[in-house]
């Protein structure tokens, strides 16, 4: 048997029994780890130089990007990075890394990379010969800066997957589209990436085809198609693919869209692989409040009648004109409550679907006056707009639109307010995520090749505040851990902002359509620059260590700069739910709180028991577990955030069995009241953590 | 025609202390090994060691659940005298059915046909695999009409079987799941754990309640005959835990796990434990968190199968007094 299985098993063994932590038995576990697994299989190399021969000659590494560098350049960064003396934290950390991100002999016996190695390869692959930033991303990431588990995973390598696995894409209610559409999937999931889909423009059971009545078949069939397409599509037989499709809730196919989840439905309708989310304009619970019907369209109907796709509209602000209209069918009458109790049950028995606030979204939209955003990816962190291509018949040209692919990256709270420049540590993730921008060219899904020519998006996001916290004695949800997230994500906002504004001015180019922008006509700055300056809490000022407090007069100044100089990325911020890389870099995930002081995870080859960072049995009363975090205050410190951030933020939601469908309404609705943009799983205990398929290895 | 008067099962009015949650909970986990993709192991069965060791551990859990479908949850729902327990009884039969039948399935996507007649016929060659179904059978099929104290024995000795007896054969799918060696196969070993907990604690709860009506005298006198069982029990799987795992040098770890498990089987029925405590092996203990970790992100299936409570949207739910 391996020991250091054993031990690990018998931090939480113990842990369940006597209710002491027993951190040596982890550190042991590590011990031995390197003692029995890692170092017996490490090749040994004399030299840098002989490593970086062997592992280019032997097809391993790419040479053109180290052929950027001399080679006393790459052994100093080395050299850097060593020099920070890394220790694995965990053996969570430890076992993650050696199993799923370093570079492995093609028999997968020998181990070609420690931590370091992979570090320095991402930094001088993504620097792209920029010395400059090569050294600082190789500070940034031995401190604070973990890219996303794709470009973490595959930079430098010869054969390599994508650097970004992200995408959203945009169904017309036309053959030729769904057709081409179920490509792309093809396509993407080949690729490694999740995939959504927006379904909303798509004409409902029951429709008209050529102007006969009940011919369509819906929406349901094209999920089942694509549900088909990711399980086909499954990287070698590695993983499934996976995808999510995202439907209004004013769309006719809405109630088979939502019980399509459960797990007792018709193994027709029965999607078993495909996740579902659903968009609910404010219209709807303005109704719901009320205690009135809602009334369901085609948006077959309101294309013929306005000229415009459904997902192109607010219905919000068209509902009333749809209903007096007379050539607007009204397909089908429902009580709001009552289809919205269906959706919380729904909920309860799949986890599905997610939500998404359409006009908490589209109010605060950036880019408003370029377009609408109309939907949101598998994890639902990524909001951009998108538009429509126009997918003709073969013997004409299609006419592309834009969708969206997003490369993310994620900063360590804890470790960033010890950083000597927060703002430096920002810029710099900033540029390495332009870079991951600049890299990727999908050319068979050309609406995604270009709007990630013409938008330049980029997600930045955060992890381990829980553990942040409890370095500082803080509770999460209280209100001074709500504070503290406030100036953390204002900062976060603000640097990244002048990053992309730095950015622009170098390259003397902006993101598409700047000049229409929220930022260009200044909209997005005045509440900021207006704003009362507040008086943190010590407690929150002492735990923002060195990240600076964003004064109006610094808003004012940056306002004037973005006006002169534009931005460069369209979109900058995204909280992703942070898997596998929180895991590396010994983090609690996201900004959520821990699911469990003593966590455990099944991967392919063992049971892994992680204690929480920090955790020690003097502060575990500070490792509130999920579930026994008070829902509302989960949201006031989401909503805290979510102000900051242009897109959204991977909210899970935490019930026990105890609650009602009621008590789950409840809680949603007072998300969307305190304009939270989307919410993610709704998971009940006894029920573990999967993370984001598509950063899965 | 006889001219008795049926009575029919009443759920509206609670019989029996309890059962509605045994029913409720017992639902809501149903599975089917289907569900588990057992062939994921094929790969590493093939160059597996001990495969002996690993088919005789699953043969004689076989044995066990068919002996518990067939006779004993049957038996016991027969003779138990309040309907609702009746109920939840035979649905535990349908699960001890289950149980049996996924073994059947772990054996066909792992062995071939001549092994798996082979091993069914070591199942009843094996002295000690058939000492404690005879042991356990007899018992069960003494039950009578009307002796309550036959039915308290049936109980007992079901708890005795599913909480310990079935446990030296769980070892061996748990402490190698564990390591990440038949993972998937683990896995149904790890479902069937989280029925089996709910049917030990149901029958031992209803065996108390029985317990409870009897005299003194008797109490002492079924006290005995219990330890005596269990000793007699325990004796023949210490004998059938060397023979079985000789060759892989386990035996000492498995002879403890089932002392540990002896010891709860003792609290389901309410008596004192009779092992002292022991370390029991850290991996085959966090094997029966009956939280489901592998939760199946693509079937939606396994664990996570709750129902919903359901309550109407009210003008209340749109109130925030309290919070803004």
């Amino acid at each position: 048997m391996k020991t250091y299985l054993k031990l690990n098993n018998d931090v939480l063994n113990r842990y369940n029994t006597t209710g002491q932590l027993e951190l040596e038995k982890d550190r042991e576990a590590t011990r031995r780890y390197f003692l029995e697994y890692v170092n017996v299989r490490l090749r040994y190399f004399i030299d840098i130089e002989e490593k970086i021969r062997y592992l280019v000659e032997e097809g391993y590494y790419e040479k053109e990007f180290i052929e950027l560098y001399d080679l006393e350049f790459i052994k100093h960064l080395y050299k850097k990075a060593y020099d920070y003396n890394f220790r694995f934290p965990s053996f969570m950390s430890a076992s993650k890394f050696y199993d799923s991100y370093a570079m492995k002999s093609r028999d997968g016996e020998e181990i070609l990379e420690k931590y370091e190695d992979r570090i320095v390869i991402i930094a001088l692959y993504l620097a792209q010969g920029d010395t400059d930033l090569a050294e600082r991303a190789v500070e940034a990431m031995m401190e604070a800066y973990q890219p996303a588990t794709p470009t973490a995973l595959n930079s430098g390598k010869k054969a390599r997957g994508e650097l970004v696995s992200c995408f959203k894409l945009s169904m017309d209610d036309s053959m030729n589209s769904i057709a081409e559409n179920i490509g792309y999937c093809l396509e993407l999931s080949r690729l490694g990436g999740g995939v959504g889909v927006n379904l909303t423009d798509l004409r409902p059971l029951g429709d008209p085809i050529k102007g006969i009545l009940n011919r369509a078949s819906g929406v349901i069939p094209v999920a089942k198609l694509l549900e088909n397409s990711f399980s086909y599509s499954n990287q070698l037989g590695q993983r499934n693919g996976s995808g999510v499709v995202y439907l209004n809730i004013f769309h006719a196919d809405i109630e088979n869209f939502i019980s399509s989840k459960k797990p007792n439905a018709d193994d027709k309708i029965r999607l078993a692989t495909l996740s579902t989310g659903i968009i609910l304009p404010s219209i709807f619970f303005d109704l719901m409040k009320k205690d009135k019907d809602i009334v369901l369209f085609s948006p077959y109907d309101i294309h013929r009648e306005y000229g415009k796709r459904m997902s192109e509209i607010s219905i919000s602000e068209m509902y009333y004109e749809l209903l007096d209209n007379p050539r607007i069918r009204k397909i089908k009458r429902l009580n709001a409550r009552k289809l919205y109790t269906e959706v919380k049950k729904a909920q309860f028995e799949s986890g599905y679907p997610f939500e998404i606030f359409d006009d908490n979204v589209n109010e605060v939209h950036p880019l408003k006056n370029i377009g609408r955003v109309a939907m949101s990816n598998l994890c639902t962190e990524i909001l951009q707009l998108q538009q429509k291509s126009i997918i003709t018949d073969q013997d004409e040209p299609n006419e592309y639109g834009l969708d969206v692919s997003c490369n993310l990256g994620s900063i360590d709270i804890h470790e960033a307010s010890k950083v000597e420049d927060f703002g430096r540590l920002v810029d710099t993730a900033m540029r390495l995520l332009t870079n991951v921008s600049q890299m990727t060219h999908i050319k068979n899904v050309p609406s995604v090749a270009k709007a990630n020519r013409l938008m330049h998006s980029v997600g930045l996001g955060v992890m381990n505040l829980h553990g942040h916290l409890v370095t500082q004695g803080i509770m999460y949800g209280s209100k001074e851990s709500v504070d503290f997230i406030d100036g953390f994500m204002e900062a976060l906002n603000y640097y990244s902002l002048k990053s992309s504004m730095e950015i622009a001015k170098e390259r003397g180019e902006t993101f598409y359509q700047f000049d229409k922008s929220e930022y260009a006509n200044g909209n997005y700055f005045e509440s900021y620059i207006n704003k009362e300056e507040k008086e943190f809490r010590p407690e929150s000022i002492r735990a923002l260590g060195n990240v600076p407090i964003i004064t109006s007069a610094m808003w004012k100044e940056l306002a004037e700069d973005v006006k002169k100089y534009g931005l460069f990325h369209s979109y900058r911020l995204a909280v992703a739910p942070t898997g596998s890389i929180s895991y590396i870099r010994s983090c609690t995930a996201s900004i959520s709180p821990c699911t469990e002081r003593v966590e455990v995870r099944d991967y392919a080859d063992s049971r892994t028991i992680y204690p929480m960072p920090y955790l020690t049995n003097d502060n575990a009363h500070l490792y509130v577990e999920a579930y026994d975090v008070n829902a509302y205050d989960l949201i006031d410190l989401y909503a805290a955030a979510q102000k900051h951030v242009d897109q959204g933020i991977s909210m899970t939601l935490y019930v026990t069995d105890a609650w009602t469908t009621e008590q789950l309404a409840k809680i949603y609705i007072y998300a969307w009241m305190r304009g939270i943009k989307s919410v993610y799983y709704v998971r009940q205990r006894l029920q573990t953590l999967e993370e984001c398929v598509a950063c899965q290895i | 025609m006889s001219n008795l008067i049926y009575e029919a099962v009443n759920w509206n009015k609670p019989t029996s202390e309890l059962a509605q949650i045994f029913w409720d909970q017992q639902w809501k986990q149903i599975w089917f090994p289907e569900e588990i993709a057992v062939s994921k192991d094929v790969k590493q069965w093939q160059n597996f060691e001990h495969q002996e060791t690993y088919k005789k551990v699953f043969a004689g859990l076989t044995l066990l659940d068919t002996v518990q479908t067939n006779i004993g949850m049957n038996q016991i729902a027969t003779y138990a005298t309040d309907l609702q327990e009746k109920a939840v009884f035979t649905v535990f039969g349908a699960f001890e059915a289950i149980h049996a039948k996924s073994y059947s399935y772990i054996f066909t996507t792992l062995c071939t046909n001549s092994e798996i007649d082979e091993l069914f016929e070591w199942v009843k060659k094996n002295e000690y695999l058939q000492y404690k179904a005879n042991k356990i059978g007899d018992i069960y099929n003494a039950i009578e009409e009307g002796n309550q104290e036959s039915l308290w024995k049936a109980m007992f000795s079901s708890v005795m079987l599913e909480s310990l007896l079935f446990y030296s054969g769980f070892f061996y799918p748990l402490y190698l799941g564990g390591q990440g060696i038949l993972r998937n196969s683990a896995e149904v070993i790890s479902l069937i754990l989280r029925d089996e907990s709910i049917h030990g604690v149901a029958v031992g709860f209803f065996a108390q309640n029985l317990f409870k009506q009897f005299s003194n005298e008797k109490q002492d006198e079924l006290k005995v005959w219990g330890y005596e069982l269990l000793l007699d029990l325990y004796q023949n799987e210490m004998s059938y835990t060397d023979d079985v795992y000789a060759e892989t040098g386990l035996s000492p770890d498995v002879k403890a796990y089932v002392r540990y498990n002896a010891n709860k089987a003792l609290m389901n029925v309410g008596f004192d434990a009779m092992f002292p405590e022991e370390e029991v092996n850290p991996i085959v203990m966090n094997g029966i968190r009956n939280e489901g970790s592998t939760y199946d992100f693509f079937s939606q299936k396994g664990s996570s199968y709750a129902k919903a409570k359901m309550a109407p949207i009210t003008d209340d739910t749109f109130d925030f007094k309290n919070r803004i």
